[in-house]
């Protein structure tokens, strides 16, 4: 019988370097290039590379995610056999209990190979933006009578204290893997994405639960552990774009790497269109007087002010006279007359106020309740927030979701915070 | 004057639940030239990403009626395409349903549809087994939002064996509609085909809600024409026909002239009909294409652009299907474009509507003002489905490009007022 091909999404990330963004939804569901979601560009990934067969793992602030997925219906996953489905962390049996983590997460799911055909399977993460064909992946795999096979992607010497980093031989066998090690002579870092021989994954993590001591997890724990014994693990060297958004920053470059004349994946290419849930949203209706330039502007925008090098999600309105420039601004945000954005990144459903400034002054003055992630001069509104007429915001300033505007009495300085009814922190 | 109108209060489900839908969808449309010469001008692209049919399907489905047969004729497959199991209108449910009712053969007498009536006849059988004791009549052809259970209930308050849609119209344009007469008791007493001078300001919508079993047996008699064979016997009838006036936009966009106003009024100032209801968005078959990417010089304004498209240069009161490019110093003004179309570098395109897959050159410039050319075509240029314009050519106003003409066919670069380039078809050849 033929062997059919089955996916896990690790998607239950907390993404807590992305500040405000996934305070209240995992970071698989951050939007991302002007109406994609972050896992969107697995899900495509999947279905592009003809697997239709998908479990998603979800943990952290999940609603988001559900909602986003559905049925499946926009990735042509909403099928009688296969498709996706959410595997939440669930009680009621042995093993259950919280996901402790990424392998752990697996090996609670263990259950969903067991009337499937896959004689491997494939452990994504739905964190990243690239595009791969992961036939090409399986092909690697097979050929090398691989194990497991990790994608692997070359970062720059100084990134390397963020990822997994692997050391390979010259036949692409892997002999040594350092979770975030602080300096190392190989830049080949994990993508996150790994094909497992199926009896292999289930022994492994199986033996991995009996571990007291590990984290459970595959980049802490169990692929350091099955390097160092020389089992067949094999590093599949990935050339193309491929970009971890983790933190605010490279959120916000990625995003800006979008909006040149030749953006690093192409959204719209007939061999890899990435499919996205899609609101019914007339075409962008630009009004006598806007001005648009260097910008990605999505369906039921409507603009009549000027959008200067930003990202603008559906629904977005922009008043005469309003100014948007190098900010990313999310769904159905509403910035009325007058108000002038600079590097803001601007959640969903925030009504900005005429002659609101955001982004004024310097940048030197990091945010006060998380100086480590918000110090570049970016500025951070949660969702739903309300900024009154005529506020002004320095950099690095965060307003929480769902501030309401009676509630914000004066201006907030760079590296201000104000926190919404229910701030989490 | 008495005419129904909207009713306020509850509306009654199990009204549009006994209902099915009927849109006539075969016209070719001889009045939009090239627009139609490979699709059914219901299946013409308007405002930016949908087609006209979406605006009659997306009433059907906000307003309830569920049980959908769209009856083609002339080149469906544009239609097919865009309709298929009906999941963009949520007609893909075991309760509802889209038919597409084609014409067929039998040992007997079937064959092409000879007209309105005659196509309704022909799938008869199918119609009556539904069992819905009401049969609502529509076109494909027209652009509007109605709410059709207040037509539905109007119509089953009152005695009468038809209910139609009736709209107020312009006194000079009566020559363009169908006109009816109404007595004093909001009955129908008269139906005069596109007359130049009418005594009523109401022209038929095109919307006929019909007692079933009435309309059965009005076909049995033969009838070819909807209106001449059907309506007009049931009007002189005892029960007759009832009006509905209709107060919100509607617009026939079967002419070019017609399509053509209607395409740019989306973009004036106050656009009479609204596509960015939230509450009754018009519901299409949507391509995933990435955002609008706007590049460094675009400068645009009063326009519609649709997802996929990308701007370098000047958009001006047009309206942009998905995927049009618009390359650096090239300048569109008053121009309707469709899907997929690239204008190249320092092209300038006025008062023209550009079909699918069509390229205008480097430096051609295309359209402007005036109305010179055929009467019909009102000054504009139709460029055809992969029609290639080549660089630096010029085509005056009042000029059609025939679907996919070639650079060769525009022999000295320029093309005068009332040109017409014959279509070149695609069958399969290599480009």
């Amino acid at each position: 019988m033929r062997s059919s091909r089955y996916a896990f999404i690790l998607a239950g990330g907390v993404g807590s370097r992305l500040c405000l963004l996934s305070e209240r939804r995992a970071k698989p569901a951050v939007p991302f290039g002007g109406k994609y979601r972050i896992i969107d560009f697995t899900l495509s990934n999947c279905v592009n590379s003809g697997i239709f067969d998908i479990g998603v793992l979800t943990q952290y602030r999940p609603t988001s995610l559900n909602q986003h997925i559905g049925t499946g219906r926009a990735w042509d996953l909403d099928r009688s056999r296969g498709g996706v489905q959410i595997l939440q962390p669930a009680l009621g049996s042995i093993q259950s209990d919280w996901y402790q983590g990424t392998a752990d997460a697996i090996y609670r799911n263990l259950i969903h190979l067991r009337r499937r055909r896959a004689d491997q399977v494939l452990v994504l993460s739905g964190d990243h933006v690239y595009r791969m064909d992961y036939d090409v992946l399986y092909a690697f795999h097979l050929a090398n009578r691989a194990s497991v096979t990790v994608a692997v992607t070359e970062v720059p010497e100084d990134a390397v204290s963020h990822f997994g980093i692997l050391e390979a031989d010259p036949s692409g066998r892997v002999i040594g893997f350092q979770e975030k090690p602080r300096t190392s002579v190989s830049r080949l870092a994990s993508m996150g994405v790994y094909l497992f021989d199926r009896i292999s994954l289930v022994r492994w993590l199986a033996e991995d639960a009996g571990h007291s001591q590990s984290s459970h997890d595959f980049g802490k724990d169990l692929l350091p552990r099955l390097v160092a014994r020389g089992e067949g693990v094999f590093a599949y060297r990935f050339a193309d774009y491929w970009q971890d958004v983790g933190t605010l920053d490279s959120y916000y470059e990625a995003n800006m790497a979008f909006l040149g004349d030749h953006p690093p994946l192409d959204p719209s290419d007939p061999d890899g269109v990435v499919h996205t849930q899609s609101a019914d949203r007339p075409p962008v209706s630009f009004q006598a007087g806007a001005r648009a330039g260097r910008s990605l502007i999505a369906n039921g925008c409507r603009v009549s002010g000027t959008v200067e090098r930003s990202v603008l999600f559906p629904g977005v309105s922009v008043a005469a006279g309003a100014v948007v420039r190098d900010s990313i601004v999310m769904h159905d945000t509403v910035i009325e007359r007058e108000a002038v954005l600079d590097h803001a990144i601007v959640d969903k459903q925030v009504r900005i106020g005429a002659g609101v400034r955001l982004g004024v002054g310097s940048a030197s003055t990091p945010n006060r309740a998380c100086p480590e992630h918000l110090s570049s001069g970016l500025l951070l509104v949660g969702k739903s927030a309300e900024l009154p007429d005529g506020l002004t915001v320095g950099r690095n300033a965060r307003i929480g979701a769902d501030v309401r505007a009676a509630s914000i009495t004066a201006d907030v300085p760079a590296g201000g915070v104000v926190n919404g009814p229910d701030a989490m922190h | 004057m008495s005419v129904g109108r909207r009713i306020g209060g509850p509306i009654l489900g199990a009204c549009v639940s006994d209902v099915v839908a009927l849109v006539l969808s075969g016209g070719g449309g001889e009045r939009v030239s090239v627009l139609s010469s490979e699709r059914a001008v219901s299946a013409i692209p308007f405002g930016g990403k949908y087609r006209i049919i979406d605006f009659v399907l997306s009433n059907c489905r906000h307003s309830g009626v569920n049980r959908i047969g769209v009856l083609t004729q002339h080149a469906p497959t544009s239609l097919h395409d865009h309709i298929g199991s009906g999941r963009p209108w949520d007609l893909d449910a075991r309760d509802r349903g889209v038919m597409i009712l084609q014409p067929y053969l039998t040992r007997g007498t079937a064959g092409w549809y000879r007209g309105t009536a005659d196509a309704i006849a022909q799938n008869w059988d199918l119609i009556r087994d539904l069992g819905c004791s009401r049969v609502l009549v529509l076109s494909g052809d027209h652009v509007y939002r109605m709410d059709y259970r207040a037509l539905l209930e109007f119509h089953a308050a009152s005695d009468a064996t038809v209910t139609m849609g009736v709209t107020r119209v312009p006194a000079e344009e009566t020559h363009r509609f169908g006109m009816v007469t109404v007595d004093g008791e909001g009955r129908v007493a008269g139906l005069i085909e596109k007359p130049d001078r009418a005594e009523t300001p109401f022209a038929s919508m095109g919307i006929y809600a019909f007692e079933t079993a009435a309309l059965g047996a009005a076909l049995r008699e033969g009838a070819v024409d909807l209106v001449a064979d059907v309506l007009a016997p049931l009007a002189r009838a005892p029960r007759g026909v009832r009006a509905f006036e209709f107060e919100g936009y509607w617009e026939d966009v079967g002419t070019i002239g017609s399509y053509y106003r209607a395409s740019l009024d989306l973009v004036a100032a106050r656009p009479r009909l609204a596509l960015d209801d939230r509450s009754w968005p018009i519901l299409t078959r949507d391509e995933e294409r990435p955002p609008v990417r706007v590049g460094d010089g675009a400068r645009i304004e009063s326009s519609l652009i649709s997802n996929g498209c990308r701007i370098a240069g000047t958009v001006v009161r047009s309206v942009l299907s998905p995927g049009a490019v618009v390359g650096a110093d090239a300048r569109i003004e008053d121009a309707v474009i469709f899907q997929d179309v690239v204008i190249e570098r320092g092209a300038e395109v006025r008062r023209t509507i550009v079909d699918k897959f069509a390229r205008i050159g480097e430096g051609a410039t295309v359209g402007g003002p005036g109305t010179a050319g055929p009467r019909w075509l009102e000054g504009l240029v139709l460029v055809g489905k992969d029609g290639r314009v080549p660089a630096d050519a010029r085509i005056e106003p009042g000029v059609v490009v025939g679907v996919g003409a070639r650079p060769e066919d525009f022999a000295p670069g320029l093309l005068r007022s009332g040109a017409q380039l014959a279509n070149h078809t695609w069958y399969g050849e290599d480009e």
